[in-house]
């Protein structure tokens, strides 16, 4: 097999993995919540700047700075956007779409300020420091863990939806919302839970790709474009559509990087997603459930 | 009082959804200044022929013709400018323009008016509007109008376009004895007024054996049978879909 | 050939077989006529402080911005996250042709046009084939990728530079004359917008407006030519964007898609139509006005006013009344006038 083609599956592998945990949660709101959560860029970097926070400027540990920061992104989310933004304006859908990308702007432009790209933030989340061979390629430890943590999460997550009751629930709720209610199903706690659930992919994605990935305040914006486009290609909420267009996506831009030239990635996965838009309307997996 | 010439013709039409077979093979024919009556059970595709004939699906077969003219497969504003408009099961009114405004976009586009004004438009519309009773709720928001008022307002949207043939969904449902009396005697001043052909879906039996000439009966998307008022009473199959077969040996509904 | 006929209450304008008529209200002249005045003589005041004059010019053209797109977010039913598209097509068409090809303004003005209107009429499909919401997310990325194709093709774009050293407009020799002299013709330009948007919603155009916005389906049964109008109602604005673009390239003679494409710059003209109240076609101008002056004073503040900027554009979103926005705290909505709801998940 020539190298360039090892390239090419070894990174849609990886790739795909990584993007998978950063859709999962866009996914989970939009089908269970459908809302577009346009501020979910604002979790990458409320992970990485909250630890580096809690590391560098009240002295904790790693591990308690991670805790510390999942307590923050929790709150954040449930307070900030789910009582703050999405009860209040679920009828005036355009005041909700502004005000969580205001918040997510104001955000990222605090994080800018107070550790600018200068301040040198780096999450110390490296598990194995070292480089391995595929085959022709070379990647970093860290990339496969990171894909590989991707997938177990997706696992955990699939596993939860299909065999747990509360799944049911959840699925149920977002097939059809009234009739989950007459059901009995407590709809708040749901939508709660959902917020909660989706905070957690994003968190792990970057702590395990900070290494490599590099911090960046602003760079919330290019991971909600990379989400809202698998979110688009897989059918709008729906797990499985995530799953299948996040390998697409990275195949994608990994053929575009080692057989062109990289820089063209987000324009050629835009094209395809149009284009796949125009041949089957609604996505891969169109319908209106989460999986 | 019935003209010569056929206003609709609709032949074979079939159509599906996925593995359901809504509409089978149904044809009628509906003479111009008549009243058909389109009656049988619940889902027997009543509402989707309605639709089908107004453009809103595309029949997977079957041809249907308005004024001898084919309309299969058109867009439904084109039918609509040709001649055809009806109301919904449902009211479907526009929740957030006053009475007034909701009419007026009919006149506006029921047929090639190019240069009419919006007072103008708002002028006729009021005739419209006057003519089934709601000139006194013309300032009215759609969304504080009672049942009543929204099918009488459906009733003057659909008039509005000046339609040659108007198909009523279900217009009495939801109605009492008294508004189910007032608003039948509007569609009669309509027919007479606006000399229009009509072609009407409805659940309750008194009214439409009395107002329409010529019935058909739709069951499981098939045409059962086809006739006058008298005929359809008597008709065994029709007994048998509406109260079961215990009822058709007696010959007696 | 063409007739003026003058009635008791309206002008009748006859040309051939057409009729058009324009309905005289002089008690509701009064209040619009004493606006205009007073945006018209400020510059008088603020004479010696030439950056202020410069922040009602962006004032006016943000209100330049929004017009259009309060009018297309009703005519076609979806919300458009991403106007700056077209801004930025604009802007580069004719900074480009200008520079290159030295084109003079008035060419690259007409050359703008026609790339506007291509490009939107190449998009507009999108209004009519897929649901609301993917209008939405589409629009809210392309601006993003045009971004990136300008950072990919950086030796033509200029990148963050961006392009420098258009042709004016004018040229009054004075810097203090060619200043006013943006004001004005800014002033001109969202004014004839403001009017434009205005006699399109009071005329039998803003009535199909409102239908399709409500409820499309039941609008194309009644005869309206939905599609037709949709695009319509898309191609239109897009192309009195890429016009303002172009005045922007020819006044301030620089531009650089890094400060009007990304979202900052969409949440800016979003927030216009949000607090102006979407429900008002006028509302877009003391939205914009109070846009640009609190950007301008929070920039004094240092880095951290990219921060506190956000934050009270939020405060302004929770206090001013929904939907009424601000020109609601002045004109009382008639209960019959007609007020949009905007679906985004159509």
């Amino acid at each position: 097999m020539s190298s360039t083609l090892q390239s090419i599956l070894v990174y849609t592998f990886i790739w795909g993995s990584i993007y998978l945990l950063i859709s999962l949660g866009f996914s989970l709101i939009c089908g269970v919540l459908r809302i577009f959560h346009l501020g979910y860029g604002v979790i990458f970097v409320i992970a990485a700047y909250g630890t580096w926070m809690f590391m560098e400027d009240v002295g904790l540990g790693f591990i308690p700075s991670v805790l510390l920061m999942l307590l923050v992104q929790i709150g954040i989310a449930v307070v900030v956007f789910y009582r703050g933004v999405f009860q209040r304006y679920l009828e005036e859908e355009e005041i909700l779409l502004t005000l969580s990308v205001l918040i997510s702007i104001a955000l990222m432009h605090l994080a800018n300020y107070l550790y600018p790209v200068t301040a040198g933030v780096s999450i110390p989340s490296t598990i194995i420091d070292a480089m391995l061979k595929i085959g022709a390629v070379r990647i970093s430890y860290q990339m496969l863990l990171a894909a590989f943590v991707g997938i177990v999460v997706t696992f955990v997550f699939v596993l939860m939806f299909l065999k747990t009751r509360i799944g049911l629930i959840v699925r149920a709720i977002s097939q059809n919302l009234e009739a989950a209610t007459l059901m009995g199903a407590n709809v708040t706690k749901m939508y709660y839970l959902a917020i909660i659930l989706s905070v957690i992919p994003p968190t792990i994605c970057m702590l395990m790709i900070a290494p490599f990935w590099g911090v960046d305040p602003f760079m919330g914006s290019p991971l909600l474009m990379t989400a809202m486009l698998i979110a688009i290609l897989g059918g709008l909420g729906n797990l499985k559509g995530s799953i299948v267009a996040s390998y697409m996506i990275g195949f994608i831009h990994a053929t575009v990087s080692f057989l062109y030239v990289s820089r063209f990635m987000g324009l050629a996965a835009l094209i395809i997603t149009l284009i796949v838009l125009m041949i089957k309307r609604g996505g891969l997996f169109a319908g209106e459930t989460l999986w | 009082m019935c003209g010569d010439r056929y206003m609709l013709e609709v032949r074979d039409v079939t159509k599906h959804f996925g593995g359901l077979c809504a509409v089978n093979e149904v044809s009628f024919s509906v003479k111009e200044g008549a009243v058909v009556g389109l009656i049988g059970p619940n889902g027997a595709g009543k509402t989707t022929l309605l639709n089908l004939i107004c453009g809103i699906y595309k029949p997977d077969a079957g041809t249907i013709r308005f004024a001898e003219k084919d309309i299969t497969g058109m867009p439904s504003n084109r039918i609509c400018r040709l001649g055809v408009s009806r109301t919904y099961q449902i009211p479907q009114p526009f929740y957030a323009m006053t009475t007034l405004t909701g009419v007026a976009v009919s006149v506006i586009h029921g047929k090639k008016r190019p240069h009419m004004s919006l007072s103008d438009a708002i002028l006729e519309a009021s005739y419209y509007l006057e003519f089934v009773g709601l000139f006194s709720k013309r300032d009215t928001l759609a969304r504080e109008l009672t049942i009543y008022e929204l099918r009488m307002l459906e009733l003057a949207r659909a008039l509005a376009t000046t339609p040659k043939l108007l198909l009523l969904d279900e217009v009495m449902a939801g109605l009492n004895p008294a508004e189910s009396s007032k608003a039948l005697e509007m569609i009669w001043n309509a027919q007479e007024q606006f000399d229009i052909t009509i072609l009407w879906i409805e659940h309750i039996m008194k009214i439409i054996m009395n107002a329409a000439q010529q019935i058909v009966v739709l069951h499981y998307g098939q045409k059962i049978a086809e006739g006058t008022p008298q005929e359809i009473a008597n008709d065994a199959k029709v007994i048998e879909a509406y109260l079961g077969g215990q009822y058709a040996q007696s010959g007696r509904p | 050939m063409v007739r003026l006929e003058f009635r008791r209450d309206r002008i009748l304008l006859r040309w051939g077989e057409q009729k058009y008529e324009w309905v005289i209200e002089p008690r509701y002249w009064r209040n619009p006529a004493i606006g205009v005045f007073l945006l018209a003589i400020i510059p008088l005041f603020i004479l010696p402080y030439p950056n202020i004059l410069t922040m009602l010019t962006s004032a006016n053209l943000y209100a330049a911005i929004a017009i259009p797109l309060g009018l297309q977010m009703i005519g076609t039913a979806r919300v458009n996250f991403g106007p700056q598209l077209y801004l930025g097509l604009g802007g580069y068409t004719s900074a480009l042709l200008n520079l290159h090809l030295g084109w003079s303004p008035i060419p690259t003005l007409g050359a703008t046009i026609l790339v506007c209107a291509a490009v939107a009429l190449l998009l507009s499909p999108t209004t009519f084939i897929a649901k609301g919401l993917y209008f939405s997310l589409i629009t809210l990325i392309l601006p993003l990728t045009f971004l990136d194709v300008t950072f990919l093709y950086g030796d033509i774009f200029r990148g963050e530079v961006g392009l420098v050293g258009m042709s004016p407009l004018f040229n009054f020799g004075k810097v203090k004359w060619n200043y006013l002299g943006y004001f004005y013709f800014s002033l001109l330009l969202m004014l004839l917008y403001l009017f434009v948007s205005d006699k399109i919603s009071r005329s039998r155009f803003g009535v199909t407006l409102a239908a399709i916005n409500e409820n499309e389906d039941v609008a194309r049964m009644m005869g309206v030519d939905v599609t037709k109008y949709k695009v319509f109602y898309y191609v239109f604005p897009s192309i009195l964007t890429g016009i303002v673009a172009w005045f922007i390239v020819h006044t301030f003679r620089t531009f650089a898609g890094i400060t009007y494409l990304p979202l900052d710059f969409m949440i800016k003209i979003l927030i216009i139509v949000i607090i102006g109240g979407r429900a008002f076609v006028y509302g877009a101008v003391p939205g914009a006005y109070l846009i640009a002056v609190v950007e301008d004073s929070l920039r004094g503040l240092g880095p951290i006013n990219y921060f506190v900027f956000p934050l009270v554009l939020i405060g302004a979103i929770l206090i001013l009344p929904r939907g009424e926005g601000l020109w609601g705290l002045y004109h009382k909505r008639h209960h019959r006038d007609y007020f949009p709801t905007l679906h985004v998940r159509r």
